[in-house]
C-alpha cells in the first residue's frame, strides 16, 4: 500500500488511538526494555482499570453534550462512606459477612444519588451542566472532609481489600468488574434504544425532542450512569489503597476527561464509544507509565504529557476535518 | 503596486502542492529527528545503584529543598536517581512506586501522602524485595516493613517553645498564646502540637492557659483566615507558634493588618516561633522579626535515608525509625546555626 493511502486508512480507522498507542509502545520498547516486561504490562492494565471505570461514566455524559465535574467528589464521598462502615476501628459492619455487599451497595447508592441530583438539575431545571456539577463537586467534597474531619479511614475489612487487589484464578477482580461494566455499557450505547437516544440528544437536543425522544429522562440516565461508575471506581481505588480517603481523586479530573476525549469522544456531544474510551485510557496510562519508568523530572513529565495530549487532540481534529472532506 | 479586486493572481497549483509537500516533509523530518533524539535519551544509565525517589508534592519550599538535598546526596555517592511526584494523589504515588519496582530500582525513598495509603506501597516493595525508606512521614502500624527517617517533632518543638517562653518571661508580663496546628491526620502535626502545649502548660505564670489553637490542615488560606479572626477576637495575643514555616506569610499578613508586626525590642513585638527552618524563617530571623525556629536537619535526614538503603541492601540491621534531633536557631546563635539551616543554605 502506498504511504499516502496507508496514512489515509490509518486516519479513517476506528482504531486510530489504539494504533497510535501501539506505535508509541513499539517505538519506546527497544530503548526502555522494562516497558514490555510482563510485570509492567500487568501494572499498566491494573493502573488503567479504576480510571477506565470512571471514564466510562464520563463518556455517557459527554455523548449528551454535558460534562460531569463532580465525579471526583463522588469518588471521595463514596470512599469514606464505604470505609466508615467496614473499618475495624469501629465500623458497624466490621467482621460481618454483610460488610462487603452492604458497603459496596452504600457506595453505589452515594454515586446514584449524586448523579440523580446532577441529572435532575440539568434535565428539568435546564441548568448548565458545568455549573451544576461544579457546585455539586464543591459541596460533596466539602462534606466528605467534614464527615471524616479530614482523617483517612484505614484498617478496612480484608474481604473488601481483595476487590481491588485480589483475584480468582490469576484474573484480578478489578479486571472482571471493569470488563463487565465496559461490555454492558457498550451494549447499551450500541444496541439499545437508550443508546440511540443518548446520541440523538447530544447531536441536536431540539431535533431529538421533536422526534419524540424523552430528553429529560435520557439526560438523567447519563448522569446516573456517571455517578454509578464513579462510585464503582471508588470501590476499586479504596480497596487498592486500603484506605477511605476524603481527598480521593481530588487531582484526577483532568485525567478522566483528558483520557475520554483523547479516545475520540467529543466535548460537543453526539460522538463517543466505550471502545474509544478504553483506547484513550490505555494511551493515557501507557504515557504516564513510560515517563515514570524513564524517571524524568516532574516538570519534564508535565511538559511531555501536555505536548502529547495536544498532539493527540490536534491529530484528532485534522483527522475529523479530513474525514468530513472525503 | 495594487492589484485590482478580482484580479489577484492565484498561486500556481503545482507550486502550492510542492510547498505543502515540502512543509509536510520538513515537519515529518523534524518530528522524526526530535523523537529519535528523545528515544536516544531513553538509554538506561549505568553506574552505581539506582534509587527511586517518590514525593507526594513539591508544593512547599521544604519539599523542593528536600528532593534537591537527596539528589545531591545520591550524586555524591555516584548513584542514579529516578524521580516521581504524585501531585497529592495517593493512587498516582502507588502507580509510581510500581513503576520503580518494574524498573528494578535498588531502593525507594518515599515522602508519602499519608501514613495509611503508603502501606500497600510498602507491601509492594517488600514483595519485590526492594528496600524502602519513608522520608519525613512514618507509616501507620502494620506488618509492612520499612525504615522511616523523621524529625523528632516533639523534642524540636519543645526546645523551640522553651526558648520562646524564656523570651516571654523577660518582658515581665503574662502573654496570650496562639498555635497554628497542621493536619491532624499527620503524626508530625500531632508531635508539634503536643510539644507546644506540654511546654506552655508548664508556665501558667508566663503564658495564659486559654490558648488559641488554629486548625489549618496545612493550608495557607485557612491559616490566614484563622489568624486574622483570632487577632480580631483576641487583640492581646502576643505569642505565636506555627507548626510549619510555610505559614509565616499568612501570619505576617494578618499581623501587619492588625498593626502588630514589630521587630524584637520594639513596643508591641509579638513573640514568634516556627518549625522547619526554611528561607522565609531565616530572613525573618535576620530581620529580627522572628525569635526562634525549630530546624529539621535536612542534610542529616537525606544522608540517613540514602545510608539506610545502602545498609538494607547490604543486609545490615537498620532501626525502623531514625530520628533527626534537629536544633533550635534563635537570635543568640544565628550566625553559627545558620550554617546547618537548610533555608539559609538554599537562600545563599
Amino acid at each position: 500500500m502506498a504511504p499516502r493511502k496507508l496514512i489515509q486508512t490509518l486516519l479513517a480507522s476506528e482504531y486510530f488511538v489504539l494504533i497510535l498507542t501501539a506505535l508509541y509502545f513499539l517505538a519506546l520498547w527497544p530503548f526502555t526494555p522494562q516497558l514490555g516486561s510482563w510485570r509492567n504490562i500487568q501494572h499498566i492494565f491494573s493502573n488503567m482499570l479504576p480510571l477506565l471505570v470512571v471514564a466510562i461514566g464520563q463518556t455517557f455524559v459527554l455523548i449528551t453534550a454535558g460534562i460531569d465535574l463532580s465525579v471526583t467528589a463522588v469518588l471521595a464521598l463514596a470512599s469514606v462512606i464505604g470505609a466508615s462502615l467496614i473499618t475495624r476501628d469501629g465500623g458497624v459492619l466490621a467482621g460481618s459477612f454483610l460488610a462487603v455487599p452492604v458497603s459496596v451497595l452504600a457506595m453505589l447508592a452515594v454515586g446514584l444519588a449524586i448523579g440523580g441530583l446532577n441529572g435532575a438539575a440539568v434535565a428539568w431545571l435546564k441548568m448548565p451542566p458545568f455549573i451544576v456539577t461544579l457546585t455539586t463537586m464543591m459541596f460533596v467534597s466539602g462534606f466528605a472532609v467534614l464527615f471524616t474531619r479530614s482523617n483517612k479511614i484505614a484498617n478496612l475489612d480484608p474481604a473488601f481489600i481483595t476487590l481491588g487487589a485480589g483475584g480468582v484464578g490469576g484474573i484480578p477482580n478489578a479486571l472482571v468488574i471493569a470488563a463487565v461494566l465496559a461490555a454492558a455499557t457498550h451494549i447499551i450505547l450500541s444496541r439499545t434504544p437508550t443508546g440511540r437516544r443518548l446520541y440523538a440528544v447530544g447531536h441536536n437536543i431540539k431535533s431529538a425532542a421533536v422526534s419524540g425522544v424523552p430528553v429529560a429522562q435520557t439526560i438523567l440516565f447519563a448522569y446516573l450512569v456517571s455517578g454509578f461508575c464513579a462510585a464503582l471506581a471508588s470501590v476499586l481505588y479504596t480497596a487498592r489503597l486500603e484506605t477511605g480517603d476524603p481527598e480521593l481523586g481530588e487531582r484526577i479530573l483532568l485525567d478522566i476527561i483528558g483520557a475520554t476525549v483523547i479516545g475520540g469522544t467529543s466535548l460537543f456531544g453526539g460522538k463517543g464509544k466505550i471502545s474509544w474510551t478504553v483506547f484513550g485510557v490505555l494511551f493515557f496510562t501507557l504515557l504516564d507509565n513510560s515517563l515514570n519508568i524513564r524517571g524524568y523530572s516532574h516538570f519534564t513529565i508535565q511538559i511531555i504529557k501536555g505536548a502529547v495530549i495536544l498532539l493527540a487532540a490536534l491529530l484528532d481534529t485534522l483527522r475529523n476535518r479530513w474525514l468530513a472532506a472525503t | 503596486m495594487s492589484i485590482p479586486r478580482g484580479h489577484r493572481p492565484e498561486a500556481h497549483p503545482t507550486e502550492t502542492v510542492s510547498r505543502r509537500e515540502a512543509l509536510q516533509r520538513g515537519l515529518a523530518a523534524g518530528g522524526a529527528m526530535a523523537f529519535a533524539s528523545w528515544l536516544a535519551s531513553c538509554q538506561t544509565q549505568s553506574g552505581g545503584m539506582t534509587i527511586g525517589v517518590a514525593f507526594e508534592t513539591l508544593q512547599t519550599e521544604y519539599w523542593v529543598a528536600s528532593i534537591e538535598t537527596i539528589r545531591a546526596e545520591l550524586k555524591k555517592r555516584g548513584f542514579a536517581m529516578l524521580e516521581a511526584i504524585a501531585d497529592g494523589d495517593a493512587n498516582r504515588q502507588f502507580e509510581q512506586v510500581k513503576s520503580f519496582i518494574t524498573r528494578g530500582v535498588d531502593g525507594i525513598i518515599i515522602a508519602p501522602k499519608d501514613k495509611h495509603t503508603v502501606i500497600p506501597m510498602i507491601r509492594a516493595a517488600n514483595k519485590a524485595n526492594i528496600p524502602i525508606v519513608l522520608y519525613n512521614r512514618p507509616p501507620a502500624e502494620s506488618d509492612a516493613k520499612s525504615v522511616t527517617v523523621v524529625a523528632d517533632n516533639y523534642a524540636i518543638t519543645s526546645a523551640t517553645v522553651e526558648y520562646m517562653v524564656g523570651e516571654a518571661r523577660k518582658t515581665g508580663r503574662k502573654h496570650k498564646a496562639m498555635i497554628l496546628i497542621g493536619d491532624l491526620g499527620d503524626v508530625n502535626s500531632i508531635g508539634r502540637r503536643d510539644g507546644f502545649y506540654d511546654v506552655v502548660k508548664k508556665y501558667p505564670d508566663v503564658i495564659d492557659p486559654d490558648i488559641q489553637g488554629i486548625p489549618t490542615e496545612w493550608n495557607q488560606e485557612k491559616a490566614l483566615a484563622g489568624v486574622t479572626n483570632a487577632l480580631q477576637a483576641h487583640p492581646d495575643i502576643s505569642f505565636i507558634f506555627t507548626s510549619s514555616d510555610f505559614m509565616f506569610p499568612s501570619i505576617v499578613s494578618a499581623l501587619k493588618k492588625a498593626g502588630k508586626y514589630k521587630k524584637i525590642g520594639e513596643e508591641g513585638h509579638v513573640i514568634l516561633g516556627g518549625f522547619d527552618g526554611d528561607a522565609t524563617a531565616y530572613q525573618m530571623l535576620v530581620d529580627k522579626y522572628l525569635d526562634a525556629d525549630g530546624v529539621q536537619d535536612m542534610f542529616f535526614e537525606s544522608e540517613q535515608a540514602v545510608q539506610a538503603i545502602v545498609d538494607l541492601k547490604a543486609g545490615k540491621e537498620v532501626p525502623p525509625i531514625i530520628h533527626d534531633k534537629g536544633f533550635v536557631i534563635h537570635q543568640g546563635n544565628l550566625e553559627e546555626a545558620s550554617k546547618r539551616m537548610w533555608g539559609a543554605q538554599f537562600k545563599k
